[in-house]
């Protein structure tokens, strides 16, 4: 379905959405992704993450501005299957009769007739999807019968069935093992470097800099954005997080020699375990409060 | 013996009356497993009620009483749909507001305009003394809300499952709403003849979750559900000439006598499975660690949630 | 026309009596079930009244009794249905209160009685007879003296069942007093509007209220007013309109609620578009 011709692209252009109580839920939001590209989504629960994926979605008008998919109206894109999505596992309905299988092949509705009835070219593509996310040998399991990181990955097969160059994931870590989150780290390098935009939302701030290049700090309007390095700073974070963030003060001798000074955590929800030279567990001075997140032991 | 078991074939009546229920019986249940699945059979029992007033308004000025019956039933959604976005009420509640009221008013209209449609005929069908323009209607709307199922039951099956996913697929997700609604109130309108008002949301219910226990496939459910609407339709209207009784009743009582079976019997969610699989769990618990105390533990209240 | 005909014959008065005594009582349970959303338990266990109607007829019990059985055996059914499979709960509960239903109506056609269906269904406030009366002000007296006994329990398991229980609450009593006490309210009801119309008079006063207030007292106060003035106006109006009494209470009571839905103060539809702009 996709049409390889086109630039691929993503211009949230000034756009204030609100709901009708009233509520404003994003305010003059202005962004830009281009093709090969894995960007986090980075804010607190309520800071309009999810409100963003349904504007570029085409689920919510916004009040004002425009977004524009490959330079076109957010409708056409949804047309020719554009945008596919990945849901968080809240919001499926895991006791419904369908199989693996099944769900796959959905991702492929968008490209076929009027019956929905699979050509041969279909199953070729949900087989592939299956295996690209390694669960071809689950093909005929009901979908609530598998485990929190099997089912993000048939989702996930969902969305690569369904050609769609852009790609949203909505906290695809939270209940996830580790094996399936390096997985799904691989699967998504791979996705950029066909050039597919990927846009993902967390509050997992440790992974982003690992497989993210570029980063969207949103607090009801974009708060910065750009490539990873320049973005997650702990100026901006401080400004995305405010009082949310924990910071971690560490005690010189809790630190390996050659970490000394160097160290700092940042941290929305988590609190880290520290180990010390010894393996005994270290008490982490916790702070909730905005504070200086430059803390003492960088000085 | 034999003579006195064919004995309802020898009426026209009660020939009319069975095929009319298994056809609608097989409709209603094809429908039934996309409402059990959308979690939406208070809408059923809502849109079965809400079209009574339809039905009066069409029997006063003289009209067909499907169309009435079909335009209330839409209506009563539309503005169940508005009240529910414009005010802070849940969904259910804002239902139950709408269809009562829509149900009194019909029952008002009959009671003050008595005319040629008994309300006992509306409430609980009349099958067996349908008229044969009747028949043409409901044959009609039961046929096309089948071949509209046939046709678009995957696009519905899509909705029904993950309706964000539908709309990143280009389709029309606000049209496939208003078509299962339309659906819903085509079929009760067809089931009202049969089952009457009250009973209608048992076919559009009952059939759907009884084949949800016997499958994991929802291919196979709609098989299975649709076989069960029909075999309980004739068999219902077959069985009431002998019984005596209501046809809508005798239908109602199969399908919720086939349930209990599939509930207690069906082979991976029946009720037996369960408990094998759970003396089972015991037994390997109880061999790995035999200082476990016995007996099941008394289950949470999830009721009360 | 005269205006104070219908108050000078004793049954219009006696049914005006009535109705308001019943409205207040379902008015009063409305407002739990509309903030639990047990609309349609309300419903079911209404309609799963019928075979116990028609069983305590033939086994010579009051019709009362009966009914309250069958209620409350509905809807324990489908606590345990949905609790050991995986059918949704509002799928069980129209699988057995239409099951419950049919059974009834079957056993309704075989059995030749005096009751008449018609009465079970839409009520016959205007004809109540002396020993359904006496059934009808226990049933409502004794339902609603419990639920004001125990509103505060009652409002904390609705909102939080969690909660209620680590306090010491104990939610399995709540849920099943809660159940029984629709079960009582929908018998109590059963002679005034009938099985078909009472879910009405059990979700429209606590959606009036809803709208109309955020205090849960107060909630009470303005659904039970709203529900006595709708059960009273019904019963007169029906009067000259020689209506359906039961229909008529319902739509004065829909009439009210079209009426908060517009100018509720601060929920209606006028006040929530002038903060919308």
């Amino acid at each position: 379905m996709s049409d390889d011709s086109t630039p691929l692209s993503i211009e949230v252009t000034d756009v204030t959405v609100a709901y009708t109580n009233g509520n404003v839920a994003l305010r003059d939001t202005t962004f830009s992704l281009h093709s090969g590209t894995v960007c986090a989504l980075v804010g607190v629960n309520g800071s309009g993450k999810s409100t963003l994926f349904k504007v570029i979605m085409g689920f919510l008008k916004p009040a004002k501005g425009t977004v524009s998919i490959g330079g076109r109206p957010v409708k056409e894109a949804q047309k020719r299957n554009l945008v596919a999505y990945v849901p968080q596992s809240e919001e499926v309905d895991w006791t419904f009769p369908v199989s693996v299988w099944d769900v796959v092949m959905m991702g492929r509705y968008g490209s076929m007739n009027f019956l929905r009835i699979p050509r041969e070219e279909d199953r070729r593509i949900v087989k592939e999807s299956l295996e690209r996310v390694g669960m071809s040998e689950f093909k005929d399991r009901q979908i609530g019968e598998l485990s929190g990181g099997q089912k993000k990955r048939v989702f996930l097969a969902r969305a690569l069935a369904q050609r769609g160059r852009i790609m949203l994931l909505d906290e695809p870590f939270t209940g996830v093992d580790v094996k399936t989150e390096t997985a799904i780290i691989d699967l998504l390098e791979e996705l950029r470097e066909d050039g597919h935009i990927i846009l993902v939302s967390t509050h997992n701030l440790g992974s982003v800099p690992e497989f993210c290049d570029r980063v969207v700090l949103v607090n009801r309007t974009v708060l910065a954005s750009g490539p990873t390095a320049q973005i997650f700073t702990e100026e901006n974070l401080a400004k995305a997080f405010g009082g949310v963030l924990r910071h971690f003060k560490f005690d010189h001798t809790d630190l390996p020699g050659s970490a000394r000074n160097e160290v700092l955590l940042l941290s929305d929800d988590e609190r880290p375990l520290l180990l010390g030279h010894d393996g005994a567990p270290k008490r982490s001075g916790v702070g909730t409060k905005t504070g200086p997140l430059v803390e003492d032991s960088r000085k | 013996m034999m003579d006195s078991l064919l004995v309802p074939f020898q009426y026209e009546y009660m020939v009319k009356a069975i095929l009319l229920s298994g056809l609608i019986g097989a409709v209603c249940a094809f429908l039934s497993c996309f409402i059990t699945l959308k979690g939406w059979s208070l809408m059923g029992d809502a849109l079965s009620h809400a079209i009574v007033p339809g039905v009066a308004v069409a029997s006063i000025f003289g009209l067909p009483f499907s169309l009435g019956a079909f335009v209330a039933g839409l209506l009563a959604a539309v503005g169940m749909g508005w009240v529910k976005h414009r005010s802070r009420l849940r969904e259910d509640a804002v239902i139950g507001v709408v269809f009562t009221t829509w149900f009194a008013l019909g029952v008002l209209l009959l009671s003050v305009f008595p005319s040629s449609i008994n309300l006992r005929t509306i409430v609980f069908g009349n099958i067996l003394g349908i008229s044969d323009q009747d028949i043409v209607q409901v044959v009609c709307i039961a046929g096309l809300s089948l071949g509209v199922l046939l046709v678009k039951w995957r696009d519905l099956l899509v909705y029904c499952f993950d309706a964000s996913h539908a709309r990143s697929l280009g389709m029309n997700t606000t049209f496939l709403h208003f078509l299962l609604l339309a659906l819903l109130s085509a079929t009760a309108v067809a089931a009202m003849q049969t089952v009457g008002a009250v009973l209608v949301v048992a076919m559009l219910v009952t059939p759907g979750a009884t084949a949800y226990l016997l499958t994991d496939r929802f291919g196979r459910m709609i098989i299975l559900a649709t076989g069960m609407g029909l075999f309980c339709g004739i068999a219902g209207a077959y069985a009431s000439y002998f019984l005596d009784g209501s046809t809508g009743g005798c239908i109602v009582v199969l399908q919720t006598c086939l349930f209990l079976i599939a509930l207690v019997l069906a082979p991976k969610h029946g009720l037996l499975a369960a408990r094998a699989r759970r003396r089972e769990a015991r037994a390997v618990a109880g061999a790995l660690a035999p200082s476990m105390p016995k007996g099941p533990q008394p289950p949470s209240s999830s009721l009360s949630a | 026309m005269d205006w104070l005909e219908p108050f000078r014959y004793s049954f219009m008065v006696d049914a005006m009596l009535i109705g308001a005594l019943v409205g207040t009582v379902c008015a009063v349970l409305s407002c739990y079930l509309v903030l639990k959303g047990w609309s349609l338990m309300g419903d079911a266990i209404s309609h799963a009244v019928l075979p116990g109607v028609v069983g305590a007829y033939l086994l010579g019990l009051p019709l009362a009794v009966g009914a309250f059985v069958t209620g409350l055996l509905c809807a324990t059914a489908t606590g345990w249905v949905k609790a050991n499979t995986r059918i949704k709960e509002d799928t069980v509960m129209g699988i057995i209160f239409t099951g419950l239903f049919a059974l009834g109506l079957v056993m309704f056609t075989k059995v030749q009685t005096d009751v008449h269906l018609n009465h079970i269904l839409f009520g016959n406030i205007l004809g109540i007879e002396r020993s359904s009366k006496i059934q009808t002000l226990v049933a409502a007296i004794l339902t609603l003296a419990i639920v004001l006994t125990l509103r505060r329990d009652l409002l904390l398991y609705c909102f939080d069942p969690t909660h209620a229980r680590t306090i010491g609450l104990n939610t399995q009593v709540l849920y099943y007093l809660l159940l029984a006490l629709l079960a009582g309210t929908i018998v109590a009801a059963l002679q005034a509007v009938g099985i078909l119309l009472v879910v009405a008079m059990l979700i429209t006063p606590g959606c009036i209220a809803h709208l109309l207030t955020d205090r849960f007292d107060r909630m009470l106060i303005v659904a039970a007013l709203s529900s006595i003035f709708s059960c009273v106006a019904g019963v007169y109006v029906s009067f000259f309109l020689d209506a359906a009494p039961g229909a008529s209470m319902v739509l004065v009571q829909a009439l009210l609620f079209a009426l908060a839905f517009v100018f509720a103060p601060r929920h209606g539809l006028i006040a929530s578009r002038r903060v919308r702009g």
